[in-house]
C-alpha cells in the first residue's frame, strides 16, 4: 500500500514519464491536514431546516475569528486613506460658512495662481443630481445655486500636497447672499418663502416637508374607549452620529484606458457606482468602484457622497489620481446620523391587558438632504407594529428639511427612537395595570409564522425565549421594584428587519437582491466573488463559512473577492442588515451547484449511488459506509476533466410578501430579528449621573453562523446604544452651529462607562435563513435604550422622555420630583409594585401562548395567524376583512385634520401637482 | 488638520531657554513655551493664536525635580500620580487628569498654565470663520465675545485644569523665571483675569517650579470632579476642600478652591473662614457648600449647562468635605 501511495489508477500517463503524483495543490503538504476527524455530516439543529442536508460540520456554528482580522491587527489592512497611487494629488473641499445662502459667485483665480495647485472644480463641473434613493435625488457634487448647511460643498481643489491644497481653499473667494436659515424642525412643517429644496410638482405645499406618512390600521375609534390604562409621552431625541473610527477618505483615478477607479470605504459600492455614472455622465461599465477596508460604517458610509464625486471630477480634470481625506469635523458635516426627533407616543391597554392601541406621531429632522429619509419616515412607525399583537395602530410621520448636516441611516435605522418611546410606554402601561412588565410582554406576543397588523409576514420568532432568558439570567424577580433607592433594573425589547424586502433600484422579481459567484480551480481553493461589503461586521467571514460548510472545506481554502465592482456581481451592499440573510443564501446556492458536480464526480468514481453520498472534511463518501469515498481533490479534478475550473452562480431573491396599501413595502423583510435586554443601573440622586452596571442581552439571530461575531455585535450594539441613551448628542448652539464636531465633545462612552454585557444567543432557526440565520447587526441596538430608561425609573422613579439622559437632565427631573413630593433627593423612595389580579391572568395567558408558539414553530405548515386573533377574530383572515371597525387607511380624513398632531400637521399642505403651494 | 508652520527651539538649560526668549523678544518675535504639548499642540492644529516660534522645555533639566515640597514644572502628570513622596491628594488629583497617555506627556507646569476653553473657541479655523470669529482669537476682525456679547472687554472662557485647586489649598508657592530674573508668589496670586490673560506671566517668563510649606502633610481633604466620562473629560466643575484636623473633630484650618467654573480657578477663603470660626459639623458643611455655590459664576461655554454646574458645586463641596465628619 505504502510504496505506491502516489500512484493513481486509471489516469492516462505520458510514456516514459513517472506517474502523475496524487492530485494536490503543490508544496510538501499539497492537501491540508485533516482538521476534525469527528466531523461527520448529518442533520443538526432542533427543528428541521432546508439546509440541514448541507451541513458538513466544517465551519458554520463555530466561533470563528474574522478572516480579515490578521490584516487589521498587523496593520496591513489598507483603509481609504492608505491607498497611495503614484503621482497622486491631494484634494480639499471648500465648504459653506453659512447655514443657508445663495452662491452668487466663486472666484478661483487666486487659488489657481498658487504654485502647486493643479485644478479647481465647482458646481459647474458637474450638474447631475444624485441621492441614495432614486425618488429623492436632491444632492450634487458641489453647490449648484444654494448651500444648505454650514459645511456644505461649494468647490474643491487639487494640489501637490495637503498644505498647498489647504492654502488654496483659503484663497477661493465665494460671494453669498444669506437666506433665512431654518433650525427648528417644527418650523419645517410651515410654509416658507424659500423652501430648502424644490421638488417640482411633488413639492408639499410651500413647506419643508420632505416626506409624510399617515397610517391607520385596526380599531382606531375603539382604542381609547377600550383602554383602562394609557401611557402618553412626548419625546425629544437628540441627533447622533455614527462615530466610526475611520473618517471618510477617497482616491479617484482615471486610468490611461479612460476608466475611472474609485477607491472608497463604502458600505454600498453599487449605489456610488450608479451615482458616479449619473454625475460624471459616463457609463457604469467605465467605472470600477474599489471598496477599501472600511473602518466602521454603521450606516454612515452607505450613501453615495459628494466628496466621492469631487475626487473623480478632479482626477478627470488633472489626469492624475486625487486623494481626499476628511478631518473629523468634516465627518460631522456629511453626517447621515440618527435623526433628531420629536415623538409623541400613546399606548393603550384594555382590561385584559391587551395592547388595544398605539398612537405614534414622529417628526424627524432630516437636515439638508433627503438621504434615506423616505424610508426612515416609514420605519419610525411600522417597525414597532411587532412583536406584540395590537388592536390599533395610528401613525403620523413627517420628515422635514432643515439647515443642518443631513440625517440618514444609522444602525437600527428609523426604528431606534420610536422603539425606545414604545418600550418605555410598555413599562408605563404595566405600572398602571400593576403587572410585571415582562409578563405583560409575554402575554401579548405574536406567534411564529404570523402577520402583523400592517401585514408583515413574520416567520421565526425567538422573542419569548429572549425574554425568559434575560429574566432568568438577571435575577429579575428578586430585583425588579425591590432594589434600594438609586439602584434599578429595567427591560426593553427590539424587533428589526433582516434585510429590506424591496431592492431600491429594481423590481424584486426582475433582478436578484444578491448574487454570488464561485470559481474552483485545480488547486482546490474556492474563490468567492461577492459584492457584499465587508465593513468590519464579518461579512467576508460569514460568506466564507457558508461556502466552506457546504463544500466540507476548511476556511483557509476559501478566499473572498468582495472588493471591486469589476469582479463582484451587483449587490445591494451592507445596510438594512441584509448581508448574512441574502448573501449567505446566495453563496449557499452557488456552493450547492459545485457540490452537485463534486458529488456526481465522486459517485462516478466510486460507483456509489449519488443520493447516498455526503461531503465531510475534504472527503466525499457514502453516508452509511464512510470507507467508500474519494478525497475532495480527487473528485474535483475528476469534475474538471472536461471544463477546467468549476464556476457557479447563486442568487437570492425575497419571496412575494406584504399587503398592497401605499407604503406597504416599507418594513417588509424576509425575516425579522428579536431581542430583549435587561439593564441594571445606579443613579446618583444628587448629581443625576447614571452608571450602567450590567446588561443581560438576549438576541434571536435565527442561528449563530459565527457565534463570536454575534456576541461581538451584541456587545458593540450595547455600546453604541448606550452612547445614544447616556451621552451622545449633536449639540446645536444658539446660532444653529453644531458645537461639538469632535470626539472630545461628542461623547462616545469609553471603557470606563462600558458595563459588563452578558450576550445570550437565541436561535429560532428561521426556515428561509441560511442554515436558519437572521440578522444580528442592527436589531441588538434597539432594546438597550429603553432598558436603561426603564431601569432609571425603577431606580429613582423619574420617567425620562428626552435622550440622552445626561446628568443635568436627570438632575432636573429629580428636582421636579423633589418639589412635587416636598422632600430632598435622598429621601425619595423608588416605585413599588403590588400585583393586581391581572397579573395571574397574564401569566396564564403567557403560558398558553408559549405552548401555542412551540406548536407553531415546529409545524412545517402552520395555519395562518393574523394580528387580531388575540382580540377574538378568526386568525386565518385579516381582522379588517372581518370587522368594518378595523380600518386600513393611508390618508387622513377631514376629521383628523381638524386637530392634527405635530407631524400629522404635515398633511395640511397640498402637493403642488394637486394645486398646493405657489 | 495640519499644524501651522513654526520654528521649534530646544534649549538644554534654563539659561539657554531664557536667553532664547530674550533674543526673540528683543527682535519683536512672538513665541510660546511648550511643555508636554497636550494642550498647546491641539490648539495650534486649530490655528488658535499660533506663534511662529515655539520653545520646548523638554530638554531643560532644571525643571524636573520632584519631592514632597518641590515640584518642577516639567514633572509629568503620570509621575506625579505614581509618586509616593508627594501629598497623597496631589497624586490622586493628578491621576484624574485626562487619560494615562496624555498624563505621560502632560506636565505640571502645562496644567497650571493651561489655556482657557470655550466651545466657540476650541474649534477649527473654518468653524470659527462660520461664526465670524470671537474676541479671544478675532483674526483682526474685532469680533465680539460669543458667550456674553456686546461687551468686548473680556473673554470668559473657562479654566478647566484640575491641579490648581488642590495646589492652592496645599499652600503652594509658584516660582517664575524670566529674562529679567526670577520671582515667586503664592499660587493663589498667580492667576489673573481674563480668559485671555489667564495669569501674571509676563512676556518671556516661565514657571520653573512649585514649593510647599513643610506642614504640607498635616493637611487632609479631597478633590471632587464633575465630568461626563471618567476616561479623559475636562472638569466641568472641580472642588478641593482641605483642612487641618483640630481638637474634638473640628478643623483648625480650612481651605476651599474650585476649578472649571470661571476663567481662573477660585480660592474661596472668605467662605472657608466664614464657617471655620463657628464650626458645627454637618450644618457648617452645608453652609460652606451653599456659600461656594453662590460664589461661582459659570457661563455657557462647556459641555454642561452653567445652572447645573453651579448646583453641582454644592454637592461636590459637600462630598469633598465628607472626611470632616469622620474626624
Ligand atoms: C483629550 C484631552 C483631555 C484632557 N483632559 C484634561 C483633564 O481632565 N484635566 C486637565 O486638567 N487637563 C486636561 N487636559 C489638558 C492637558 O493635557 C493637561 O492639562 C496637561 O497637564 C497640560 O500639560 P502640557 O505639558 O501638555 O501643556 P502644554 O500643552 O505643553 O502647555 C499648555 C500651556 O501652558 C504653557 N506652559 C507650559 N509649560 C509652561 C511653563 N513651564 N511656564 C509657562 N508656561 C507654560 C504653554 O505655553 C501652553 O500655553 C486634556 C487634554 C486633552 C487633549
Ligand atoms: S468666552 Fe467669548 S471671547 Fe472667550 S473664547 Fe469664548 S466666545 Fe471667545
Amino acid at each position: 500500500m505504502s510504496e505506491d501511495k502516489d500512484r493513481v489508477e486509471g489516469y492516462r500517463q505520458q510514456s516514459g514519464k513517472l506517474p502523475f503524483p496524487r492530485p494536490g495543490s503543490g508544496g510538501s503538504r499539497g492537501t491540508s491536514d485533516l482538521r476534525d476527524e469527528e466531523a461527520i455530516a448529518g442533520i443538526k439543529g432542533t427543528n428541521e431546516h432546508k439546509h440541514d442536508d448541507l451541513v458538513t460540520g466544517s465551519a458554520v456554528g463555530r466561533p470563528t475569528a474574522l478572516v480579515d482580522g490578521r490584516w487589521k491587527v498587523t496593520g496591513q489592512a489598507h483603509y481609504g486613506d492608505d491607498v497611495r497611487l503614484p503621482g497622486e494629488l491631494i484634494g480639499r473641499i471648500v465648504r459653506s460658512k453659512h447655514h443657508y445662502a445663495r452662491v452668487l459667485s466663486i472666484d478661483v483665480s487666486a487659488a489657481l495662481e498658487l504654485p502647486g495647485v493643479v485644478a479647481v472644480a465647482t458646481g459647474r463641473d458637474a450638474s447631475g443630481s444624485f441621492g441614495v434613493l432614486p425618488v429623492t435625488k436632491d444632492e450634487h457634487a458641489m453647490a449648484q445655486e444654494k448651500v444648505r448647511h454650514v459645511g456644505d460643498l461649494v468647490a474643491c481643489v487639487a494640489a501637490v500636497d495637503e498644505s498647498t491644497a489647504r492654502e488654496a481653499v483659503r484663497l477661493i473667494e465665494v460671494e453669498y447672499e444669506e437666506l433665512e436659515a431654518l433650525h427648528d424642525m417644527r418650523e419645517g412643517l410651515e410654509d416658507s418663502d424659500e423652501p430648502i429644496h424644490d421638488r417640482g410638482q411633488y413639492h408639499i405645499g410651500s413647506s419643508n416637508v420632505q416626506k409624510r406618512v399617515f397610517q391607520e390600521f385596526g380599531d382606531i375609534d375603539g382604542m381609547a374607549d377600550n383602554a383602562v390604562a394609557s401611557h402618553s409621552s412626548s419625546w425629544k431625541f437628540a441627533g447622533a452620529n455614527h462615530g466610526f473610527t475611520e473618517p471618510h477618505a477617497v482616491v479617484a483615478n482615471w486610468d490611461p484606458s479612460g476608466r475611472l477607479t474609485l477607491y472608497t470605504p463604502q458600505q454600498v459600492p453599487h449605489y456610488v457606482h450608479r451615482a458616479l455614472a449619473d454625475v460624471l455622465d459616463v457609463p457604469m461599465h467605465q467605472i470600477n468602484v474599489h471598496r477599501t477596508f472600511v473602518g466602521g460604517g454603521f450606516g454612515g458610509k452607505s450613501d453615495p457622497f459628494p466628496h466621492e464625486m469631487c475626487a473623480a471630477i478632479l482626477s478627470r480634470k488633472t489626469g492624475r489620481p486625487v486623494r481626499i481625506n476628511f478631518d473629523r469635523e468634516e465627518v460631522f458635516w456629511v453626517n447621515r446620523g440618527r435623526h433628531p426627533s420629536r415623538i409623541d407616543m400613546n399606548l393603550h391597554a384594555d382590561s385584559d391587558g391587551r395592547l388595544c392601541g398605539i398612537e405614534t406621531d414622529a417628526l424627524i429632522d432630516g437636515g439638508a438632504f433627503a438621504s434615506f429619509g423616505h424610508v426612515t419616515t416609514y420605519y419610525n412607525g411600522v417597525l414597532h407594529t411587532a412583536p406584540y399583537e395590537i388592536g390599533a395602530f395610528h401613525y403620523t410621520g413627517a420628515r422635514v428639511w432643515t439647515n443642518k448636516p443631513a440625517s440618514g441611516a444609522m444602525r437600527g435605522h428609523g426604528a431606534v427612537n420610536s422603539r425606545c418611546a414604545f418600550e418605555v410606554g410598555m413599562d408605563g402601561v404595566a405600572e398602571q395595570l400593576r403587572v410585571d412588565p415582562i409578563t405583560l410582554r409575554l402575554a401579548n406576543l405574536l406567534p411564529p409564522n404570523s402577520a402583523t397588523i400592517t401585514g408583515f409576514r413574520v416567520t421565526s420568532i425567538g422573542m419569548r425565549e429572549c425574554l425568559e432568558r434575560v429574566r432568568e439570567a438577571s435575577g429579575w424577580k428578586e430585583k425588579f421594584r425591590k432594589l434600594p433607592h438609586g439602584h434599578g433594573i429595567g427591560v426593553g425589547c427590539g424587533f428589526f428587519i433582516s434585510g429590506s424586502g424591496l431592492p431600491i433600484h429594481w423590481e424584486p422579481n426582475k433582478f436578484p437582491h444578491a448574487t454570488v459567484h464561485l470559481k474552483v480551480d485545480m488547486d482546490g481553493g474556492v474563490t468567492v466573488h461577492t459584492g457584499a461589503a465587508e465593513i468590519g461586521q464579518g461579512s467576508d467571514t460569514v460568506i466564507a463559512q457558508s461556502v466552506a460548510e457546504v463544500l466540507g472545506l476548511p476556511l483557509d481554502m476559501i478566499r473572498i473577492r468582495s472588493r471591486e465592482t469589476d469582479t463582484a456581481p451587483v449587490d445591494l451592499g451592507s445596510y438594512s442588515s441584509r448581508v448574512t440573510f441574502m448573501n449567505a443564501n446566495a453563496a449557499i446556492s452557488a456552493a450547492m451547484e459545485i457540490r452537485q458536480e463534486l458529488l456526481e464526480a465522486a459517485a462516478g468514481m466510486t460507483e456509489a449511488p449519488i443520493d447516498r453520498m455526503v461531503i465531510g472534511d475534504r472527503r466525499i463518501y457514502m453516508r452509511d459506509d464512510p470507507k467508500i469515498g474519494v478525497s475532495y481533490l480527487e473528485a474535483l479534478h475528476k469534475a474538471q476533466e472536461n471544463k477546467g475550473a468549476l464556476v457557479s452562480s447563486g442568487a437570492y431573491r425575497t419571496p412575494p410578501m406584504g399587503r398592497v396599501h401605499k407604503g406597504a413595502g416599507a418594513g417588509i423583510a424576509p425575516a425579522y430579528s428579536f431581542s430583549a435586554y435587561v439593564a441594571e443601573v445606579k443613579v446618583d440622586v444628587e448629581t443625576g449621573q447614571t452608571k450602567v452596571l450590567k446588561v443581560w442581552a438576549a438576541h434571536d439571530c435565527g442561528k449563530a453562523l459565527n457565534p463570536l461575531s454575534v456576541k461581538g455585535q451584541i456587545i458593540g450594539s450595547c455600546h453604541m446604544g448606550l452612547g445614544q441613551v447616556l451621552s451622545e448628542e449633536m449639540k446645536y448652539g444658539r446660532s444653529g452651529h453644531l458645537i461639538n464636531p469632535d470626539l472630545l465633545d461628542y461623547k462616545i462612552p469609553t471603557v470606563h462607562e462600558m458595563p459588563e454585557v452578558v450576550p445570550i444567543i437565541v436561535e429560532s432557526n428561521d426556515s428561509e435563513g441560511p442554515f436558519g440565520a437572521k440578522e444580528a447587526g442592527e436589531g441588538p441596538l434597539l432594546p438597550i435604550l429603553p432598558a436603561v430608561c426603564n431601569a432609571v425609573y425603577d431606580a429613582i422613579g423619574v420617567r425620562t422622555s428626552e435622550l440622552p439622559i445626561t446628568p443635568d437632565r436627570v438632575h432636573r427631573m429629580i428636582e421636579d420630583r423633589c418639589k412635587q413630593e416636598g422632600m430632598g433627593p435622598l429621601d425619595l423612595v423608588s416605585p413599588v409594585l403590588q400585583h393586581s389580579e391581572l397579573q395571574a391572568t397574564l401569566e396564564a395567558r403567557a403560558s398558553e401562548h408559549a405552548e401555542r408558539d412551540s406548536r407553531r414553530a415546529s409545524d412545517p405548515d402552520p395555519p395562518d395567524y393574523n394580528n387580531g386573533a388575540l382580540f377574538g377574530f378568526d386568525p386565518e383572515i385579516p381582522a379588517d376583512e372581518q370587522d368594518e371597525r378595523w380600518v386600513v387607511s393611508v390618508t387622513p380624513d377631514s376629521g383628523y385634520m381638524e386637530s392634527p398632531r405635530l407631524a400629522g400637521s404635515a398633511w395640511k399642505h397640498t402637493e403642488r401637482r394637486h394645486g398646493g403651494g405657489s | 488638520m495640519r499644524m501651522p508652520p513654526f520654528t521649534l527651539h530646544t534649549p538644554g538649560s534654563l539659561d539657554e531657554a531664557l536667553s532664547l526668549a530674550g533674543d526673540l523678544q528683543s527682535s519683536g518675535q512672538e513665541f510660546d513655551w511648550v511643555a508636554g504639548g497636550t494642550d498647546l499642540l491641539p490648539n495650534y492644529k486649530w490655528h488658535l493664536n499660533a506663534k511662529s516660534h515655539v520653545i520646548s522645555l523638554a530638554g531643560v533639566s532644571e525643571l524636573t525635580e520632584l519631592s514632597r515640597t518641590h515640584i518642577g514644572a516639567m514633572v509629568r502628570l503620570q509621575d506625579l500620580a505614581d509618586s509616593n513622596d508627594v501629598h497623597p491628594l496631589l497624586a490622586k488629583v493628578s491621576s484624574m487628569v485626562a487619560s494615562v497617555m496624555i498624563r505621560r506627556s502632560g506636565t505640571v507646569g502645562g496644567n497650571i498654565c493651561l489655556d482657557t476653553r470655550c466651545f466657540w473657541f476650541n474649534q477649527s479655523e473654518e468653524w470659527r470663520e462660520s461664526i465670524e470669529w470671537c474676541y479671544k482669537c478675532d483674526c483682526g476682525t474685532g469680533a465680539d465675545c460669543r458667550v456674553i456679547p456686546n461687551q468686548n472687554t473680556q473673554c470668559v472662557a473657562t479654566y478647566q485644569a484640575d491641579l490648581a485647586p488642590v495646589l492652592m489649598c496645599l499652600g503652594a508657592t509658584i516660582h517664575l523665571a524670566g529674562p529679567e530674573g526670577g520671582r515667586s508668589m503664592p499660587l493663589t496670586e498667580f492667576f489673573e483675569l481674563d480668559g485671555i490673560t489667564r495669569n501674571v506671566l509676563a512676556a518671556g517668563e516661565l514657571v520653573t517650579h512649585l514649593t510647599f510649606p513643610s506642614d504640607i502633610l498635616d493637611w487632609q481633604g479631597d478633590y471632587q470632579k464633575l465630568r461626563q466620562r471618567e476616561s479623559w473629560d475636562f472638569p466641568e466643575a472641580g472642588v478641593a476642600v482641605l483642612w487641618k484636623p483640630g481638637p474634638n473633630g473640628s478643623p483648625s484650618d480650612l481651605r476651599v478652591a474650585t476649578t472649571g467654573l470661571e476663567s481662573i480657578p477660585g480660592f474661596h477663603s472668605p467662605e472657608a473662614d466664614g464657617v471655620l470660626a463657628s464650626w458645627e459639623g454637618e450644618s457648617s458643611i452645608d453652609e460652606l457648600a451653599e456659600a461656594v455655590r453662590k460664589a461661582v459664576r459659570p457661563v455657557l461655554n462647556t459641555w454642561y449647562p452653567p445652572s447645573y454646574r453651579r448646583k453641582m458645586v454644592k454637592v461636590l463641596t459637600k462630598r469633598a468635605s465628607s472626611g470632616l465628619l469622620e474626624v
